[in-house]
Order: structure tokens, then sequence, then C-alpha cells
């Protein structure tokens, strides 16, 4: 079943220079949150705060582009994680046909906060999330984060 | 106007910025544009055909146009005003011509991505040479002057 999302805000990871978009249930408000590139998450950051550029930004030609080509953004879902990886799925729709796109996450938010169009991901990928985030972050540690309480 | 190639994307320390290097074909004319980090990156990406096990932004943009049987034909570096360069990016889709503006730099990506030609308009080629004489009177220091004075 889809789950839809809204963007609460995008933080940055002061450990490594990445920035966390933090998206949350509209139903149960649980945190679905997704490390993202600096530039990817300042795109994402820019429509949320409805920051305008002088010139358009490339997410911005690419919602320019779908208008030209009378290319229509329906919705996108975040579809899976694997290894860590979130994949997500843009759907568009031309001429009465629909058709879905492969992208990162975080280019299918900025594109769907821009253009207006909701986001969602599924019961599978919560579920996924609660044991792939633990992973990442046993990976993390490095030895010295451990017996730093020893006698 | 000019058919250009890139020639080389440079970083520059005085402005923490990069110049991506334009030629015609001739090498006749050169026109450098200053570009942000992470359109440089997206750029050199696609100059020495690094693949990503994901798509980036301008992967997505040429997956996308693809999937609609939409074919990036030309890209324009179409004006220069204040330092800033202008540029179009023609798309043919359903039998129609489409104009989008851009950054250069987005268009420069995406066009080495679908292996699209470049092209600068002549006005574009003129106005650079004069506003590069410009920026170079504007960086002179009075240091700079009287070297040969007597």
């Amino acid at each position: 079943m889809d789950i839809k999302l809204s963007v609460q805000g995008v933080l940055t990871d002061p450990k490594t220079e990445t920035q966390v978009v933090l998206l949350r249930a509209e139903d149960n408000k649980e945190v679905l949150p997704i490390w993202v590139g600096a530039v990817e998450g300042n795109a994402i950051k820019f429509a949320l705060e409805g920051i305008l550029s002088g010139r358009p930004m490339t997410h911005d030609l690419l919602k320019s582009m779908l208008e030209h080509l009378g290319l229509r953004i329906q919705k996108v879902i975040i579809t899976e994680i694997k290894n860590n990886t979130y994949y997500a799925l843009i759907y568009l729709e031309s001429g009465g046909s629909l058709f879905s796109i492969d992208s990162r996450p975080s280019d299918a938010i900025a594109l769907a906060l821009r253009s207006h169009v909701p986001i969602y991901t599924t019961d599978e990928v919560f579920k996924q999330r609660a044991g792939d985030s633990l992973d990442a972050w046993l990976a993390r540690l490095s030895p010295k984060d451990f017996g730093e309480h020893t006698a | 106007m000019l058919q250009m190639k890139v020639r080389g994307l440079m970083y520059d320390p005085f402005n923490n910025a990069f110049i991506i290097i334009l030629r015609d074909e001739q090498e006749k004319e050169v026109l450098p544009i200053w570009i942000g980090k992470p359109e440089a990156g997206a750029i050199s990406f696609a100059l020495e055909g690094v693949f990503t096990p994901r798509p980036m932004t301008h992967d997505l943009m040429k997956n996308i146009l693809e999937s609609s049987h939409a074919k990036v034909i030309s890209i324009v570096i179409t004006d220069l005003k204040d330092n800033t360069y202008f540029a179009k990016i023609h798309v043919y889709y359903q039998d129609s011509e489409y104009t989008i503006d851009s950054r250069p730099s987005d268009a420069i990506a995406l066009a080495l991505r679908a292996d699209a030609p470049i092209f600068a308009t002549d006005s574009v080629i003129q106005k650079h040479s004069t506003e590069e004489l410009d920026r170079w009177l504007d960086n002179l220091r009075p240091e700079d002057f009287g070297k040969y004075d007597a």
C-alpha cells in the first residue's frame, strides 16, 4: 500500500558533509530519513523554502522542460532500499499514456516539490528502513567508538 | 553561429569556481564560461565517461527525454550579459521543435550526454572579447601602471 509522505526538512549531517531529508508519513507520522548529497539537499531546500535563484537551477530546468513538452508529472514513489541505496520512480503522463522513470529519491523529491505533486512510499520501505538504518549505523562505527569507558 | 567543442575544464582558484573552455572547430575562438562546482562535476562525469550506479540529475533528464522519444537537436549559447551567459536547449518532440532557456552549464551537461552539438552565436563571441577586455581593465591595479616610468 502506498503511504503519502510530506517533506519535513533537510538537515546537514556534520560527520559526513551529506544532508538528510526527513520525510514523514502523513498517516502515522513515522519518519523516513534519506541521506542525499549536498547539491541534491540544496535543491530540495530551495524548493521547500521557496527560494528563487536568479537563474533556473537544474531541477527548475527539468520542470520547465517537462512543461514545454507537455509531459505531466503525476507523482513520485520511493520504491525500495537495497544496500542502503534508496530507489524512486517518477510517474509521467503524456497524451493519455502513463510511464515511469527510474530516479534517485533526491531528484524525485526536488522535482515533486517544484511541480506540487505527491510523494509516496510503500510499507516495505518503512519495514526495510528499520533494519537498514541500524545496519548503516553499525557499519559506520569505528573501533574508537568502543571501549572509551574501559578501566 | 559557430559550432563549439568542449576543450577543457579548469579550476579557477581566485574565484573558487570552474571554467569550461569551448573552442570552435577551427580553433580560432575560445569561449571560457565560469560555472559552479556541482555543474563542473556534471560536465566532467560526461567528459570522462564516468559511470555512476544511479542516474545523476542530467542523466535523469536524458532518460526522460529518451523515454518520451524526444531528441535534443542542439544547444546554443545565446547571450552574454554582465558576465552571465545564457543558453537555449532545442528539443524535437512529436513533430515540433521546442526551445527551453537554460544555464550554459546545464545545457552543456545535457548536450554531452545526448551527443548533441553545441553552438555559440556570433554576438556572444564578439561580446565575450569585449567583456573580457573590460574585466581585464577592471582588474588592473595602480601598481600595474607606470612600471616603465623613467
